[in-house]
């Protein structure tokens, strides 16, 4: 009997680069491949969402490619869906950026920028581009999700100005920059996603893809 | 929590990890593939490749490290020296880079660094300066690795960037850099109080000691450091032997010396006094 | 019109040739004797082998293959038979404080426990940085005698050297050529020492055989062999009214004195192994030496003989006389250090060959009291030899250059 590989499809929308979270999904075993096609994300067997810049700009070329449907109806679907920085925030119902706009309101929340000033009134350096804890929120467990063989205060790589901010009981770990406390990661079903990049944060980076990977039976 | 960033910096020319002063010279260190994971390997935060002949040719030839570097190095990879136009940064970004150093093409027209943030994401685009100072104790910057005075003063021209859309400035001292003689950190401070993007520090350090100065008086996000790394890299494992017969005057290598005002320490060393000073850094 | 019917001034080479190894070409002249310089004088020319390489990078070959062990030991004996036991000056350095004279002082001093005097014949106009690094060299640790030279003779000697020679640097080659033998014969110092061999750079190879430098270099055995900025000693007396008193400083010394005492130069470069660029970094960590803020105009390079704003204006002058600019220089001497390749240092005569250097300029044609004008026009076609310069559509342009983009190439 043959057994197909899983097939994980990376949604290329034209915002940000893709090459990194490729190149670290296939280094740990995965058969991946990039596509902006409708048919390709019903096909897949799992969806990751990567993303870097503005969250407009994303949104737009969602809409323009045609992909806010066949995403939506992936994860009504159950597949395993992966968000990633921007991938997260697209996500939530609307961002702050630029008056409001829309995102794909899979999760309830907004996207909010991190103040200009700190607690101490200092100018706070934005964005946030650093090497950052991620901790347990309220002494919640990991198990059974992407970040169980991973420690709790583990660093994780950083780079955004915009942060989630869930009205769902969906924050999985939360972060402090600067003094502001957020939301770092989320599950909600299928959804797993995180503000920091996996990818671009050496071998616990690729211990989580890894870890997502086995609990969905992705390898 | 706000942690500093420390990122090994490789000057490249061709095939060759090379170390100058003053952004002069050519002393070939050894591969800097062997550095690079060298590094990776030992916590390095970020990794900074410079082709550091770029602008002379008009070209920025890393696509082969890069890519190299970016199937098994997974923590970010910034790339600057010669990018010209939007093509050449979406050529490294493609090749594996993640951020990329822009400085002569921004100098000579700002607005491509609004059209390449605007294209690739702030985050994306680092803006370097590099500061020479002047009779009067003004900071100027430069460009061509050093070499053409733009006439630009660098606190109002990081101020500009900021506006253009840069996401990050890297702050170069032409005047200490490769010397050993610790960070300008009056310099450091002018542009990190200047602006509210990440500010990496970059010229100077000849112990972890000079680190934290950049860090606690320069007040820097991130530090970028050469000499006092790839000195305790060679210290280590001595002249890796490797074919330099392409080209690459190995005199320096097989000598085994060390310059005397450096204090060679490996990232561990570094960030343990970072931590004494209670700088917090990724552990 | 045929390249063999072209005149070739100065008794250059007809056919432009270039090097296969580096980027030097068949034009550059090899080191002269400058006080038998004039107009007429048919310069000696680099050696490009059967194979198109030229003598320096054939030199730099040989380099590879000298037992640098035994030359170190040649060292060793020569300055143990020299060396003072009263702290009294045992050596002399000539220099100004730039990277190669402040490598020599310093490693004579503190590697092999020598006791040096430097001596220097102060640049024509002083540039502050190559000041600076002029007081640093000393503040390092050395007794120093800057000869300060009659201004009015140098000016007028410089003068003349532009106007007949097309040669800005010439007062300030006899001056450092002539000034060592003279201190060391007044401070009863027998050994003098330069740094590298002019064999580097493409003189005969057997130059290099002794460390000696050649005594006809430094010396001349009648006084009507001399001429300065291509002018006779004669002539200057009667013409501009210089007595010979206000020649002496840049006359070299007598022969006959010369061959009297025992002094003797040497280059170190002869013992020890010479790379420029290492000669750098040892100057920064050791003497304080700082490159130039900024990039030397005709070149990539920023440490270089930095220290006179003339030399800028005397490269630019072999660009004219010869077709090969400071850029050629640089890059050819870093080729055969390997710190280059043959493909970069064509992309740098390209980018930077001939460029005017006019950074300083106006102030020197000021001092020298020479039009501006004058200079980039009249002055500057008459020494463009035909074999080497065309005007097309009203401008000068190279018949050949290492690019392949020459007019004729």
């Amino acid at each position: 009997m043959i057994i197909l590989k899983k097939k994980i499809l990376i949604i290329d929308y034209k915002s940000g680069n893709l090459f990194s979270v490729n190149q670290a999904l296939t280094n740990i075993g995965l058969n991946v491949f990039i596509s902006s096609n409708a048919n390709d994300i019903l096909s897949a067997d799992a969806i990751v969402l990567p993303g870097v810049g503005a969250f407009g700009d994303a949104m737009k070329n969602l809409h323009n490619l045609n992909l806010v449907k066949p995403i939506e109806q992936a994860v009504e679907s159950g597949k395993p869906f992966l968000g990633i920085c921007l991938g997260l925030q697209l996500l939530f119902t609307e961002s702050e950026e630029f008056g409001y706009t829309k995102g794909l309101d899979l999760v309830k929340g907004k996207v909010r920028r991190f103040n200009i000033n700190n607690i101490a009134g200092e100018s706070r350096k934005i964005p946030q581009i650093a090497w950052n804890k991620i901790n347990k929120i309220n002494n919640n467990t990991w198990d059974n999700t992407p970040l169980q063989d991973i420690k709790d205060g583990e660093f994780m790589y950083f780079v955004h100005s915009f942060y989630v901010d869930p009205e769902e009981q969906v924050g999985l770990s939360e972060t402090d920059y600067d003094g502001q406390i957020y939301v770092s990661s989320i599950q909600k079903n299928n959804i797993f996603a995180c503000q920091f990049h996996p990818e671009k944060s050496a071998q616990k980076g690729l211990q989580i893809y890894k870890t997502w990977a086995s609990i969905n039976n992705l390898i | 929590m706000k942690t500093i960033r420390i990122i090994p910096r490789l000057d490249i020319k061709g095939p060759n990890l090379v170390k100058g002063i003053h952004l002069e010279g050519l002393r070939v260190l050894g591969k800097p593939e062997d550095f690079a994971r060298y590094y990776y390997e030992n916590g390095a935060d970020e990794l900074f490749f410079q082709d550091t002949v770029a602008s002379l040719y008009d070209r920025n030839s890393l696509r082969d490290i890069i890519t190299k570097t970016a199937k098994e190095i997974f923590i970010p990879l910034t790339v600057g020296g010669g990018l010209r136009t939007i093509d050449d940064i979406r050529n490294v970004l493609r090749a594996g880079a993640d951020k990329v150093a822009i400085n002569t093409a921004a100098i000579k027209n700002p607005q491509f660094i609004r059209e390449a943030s605007l294209k690739f994401g702030s985050s994306t685009i680092v803006v370097a300066i590099e500061a020479i100072k002047g009779i009067d104790g003004k900071y100027f910057a430069f460009t061509d690795n050093g070499r053409e005075y733009s006439g630009l003063e660098v606190v109002s021209w990081a101020r500009k960037a900021e506006e253009l859309g840069a996401g990050e400035i890297v702050i170069t001292s032409v005047d200490k850099e490769g010397t050993g003689e610790g960070y300008d950190i009056e310099l450091i401070r002018f542009i990190s109080e200047a602006v509210s993007i990440p500010v990496i520090a970059h010229g100077g350090a000849s112990s972890p000691a000079d680190v934290v100065q950049a860090i606690q008086f320069g007040k820097a996000d991130a530090v970028a450091i050469a000499s006092i790394l790839h000195y305790s890299v060679m210290q280590t494992f001595g002249g890796i032997s490797s074919d330099y017969k392409l080209e690459g005057n190995i005199t320096f290598l097989n000598s085994g010396k060390i310059p005397k005002k450096i204090s060679p320490s490996s990232l561990k060393e570094i960030r343990a006094i970072l931590i004494n000073a209670e700088i917090p850094t990724r552990i | 019109m045929k390249q063999e019917n072209l005149e070739a001034y100065y008794g250059l080479p007809q056919k432009v040739k270039f090097c296969s190894r580096c980027v030097t070409s068949n034009q550059r002249p090899t080191s002269a004797v400058e006080f038998k310089h004039t107009k007429d004088s048919k310069k000696n020319t680099m050696h490009l082998d059967e194979h198109g390489v030229c003598d320096a990078c054939r030199n730099a070959d040989a380099k590879e293959a000298i037992d640098w062990v035994k030359r170190e030991e040649e060292l060793f004996k020569l300055l143990d038979k020299h060396r003072s036991n009263d702290g009294s000056y045992d050596c002399l350095v000539p220099g100004s404080g730039g990277k190669d004279s402040a490598f020599q002082a310093h490693v004579l001093k503190y590697k092999y426990g020598m006791h040096p005097l430097t001596c220097t014949w102060p640049p024509i106009l002083y540039t502050d940085y190559g000041y600076k690094n002029f007081k640093n060299w000393v503040d390092s640790g050395f007794d120093n005698i800057s000869f300060n030279r009659n201004g009015k003779t140098m000016k007028l000697l410089t003068k003349l050297s532009i106007e007949n020679l097309f040669h800005p640097f010439q007062t300030f080659i006899l001056g450092q050529k002539n000034l060592a033998p003279k201190i060391a014969s007044q401070y009863g110092i027998s050994l003098i020492f330069y740094g590298e061999n002019e064999a580097e750079y493409g003189n005969p190879i057997a130059d290099n055989a002794t460390s000696l430098r050649d005594k006809s270099y430094y010396s001349y055995k009648n006084l009507n062999e001399i001429f300065l900025g291509g002018v006779s000693i004669r002539e200057l007396k009667e013409k501009y009214k210089v007595p010979i008193n206000d020649l002496l400083s840049f006359l070299p010394a007598d022969a006959k004195e010369l061959e009297k005492s025992d002094i003797q130069v040497h280059y170190l470069g002869y013992y020890l192994k010479w790379t420029p660029q290492e000669v750098y970094y040892y100057a920064v960590e050791n003497t304080g030496f700082h490159a130039r803020p900024f990039r030397t105009q005709g070149t990539y390079s920023k440490y270089n003989s930095i220290d006179d704003k003339i030399d800028d204006l005397h490269y630019y002058t072999t660009f004219i006389k010869f077709g090969i600019g400071r850029a050629t220089y640089d890059a050819s001497q870093e080729i055969r250090n390997k710190h280059l390749t043959r493909e970069d240092g064509v992309a740098l005569v390209k980018k930077f060959d001939g460029e005017f250097p006019d950074r300083y300029f106006n102030e020197i044609m000021e001092y020298l009291e020479i039009d501006s004008n004058f200079f980039r026009n009249e002055l500057t076609d008459k020494f463009r030899s035909p074999h080497l310069w065309v005007k097309k559509e009203g401008e000068w342009r190279l018949r050949h250059n290492i690019m392949g983009t020459g007019v004729d190439d």
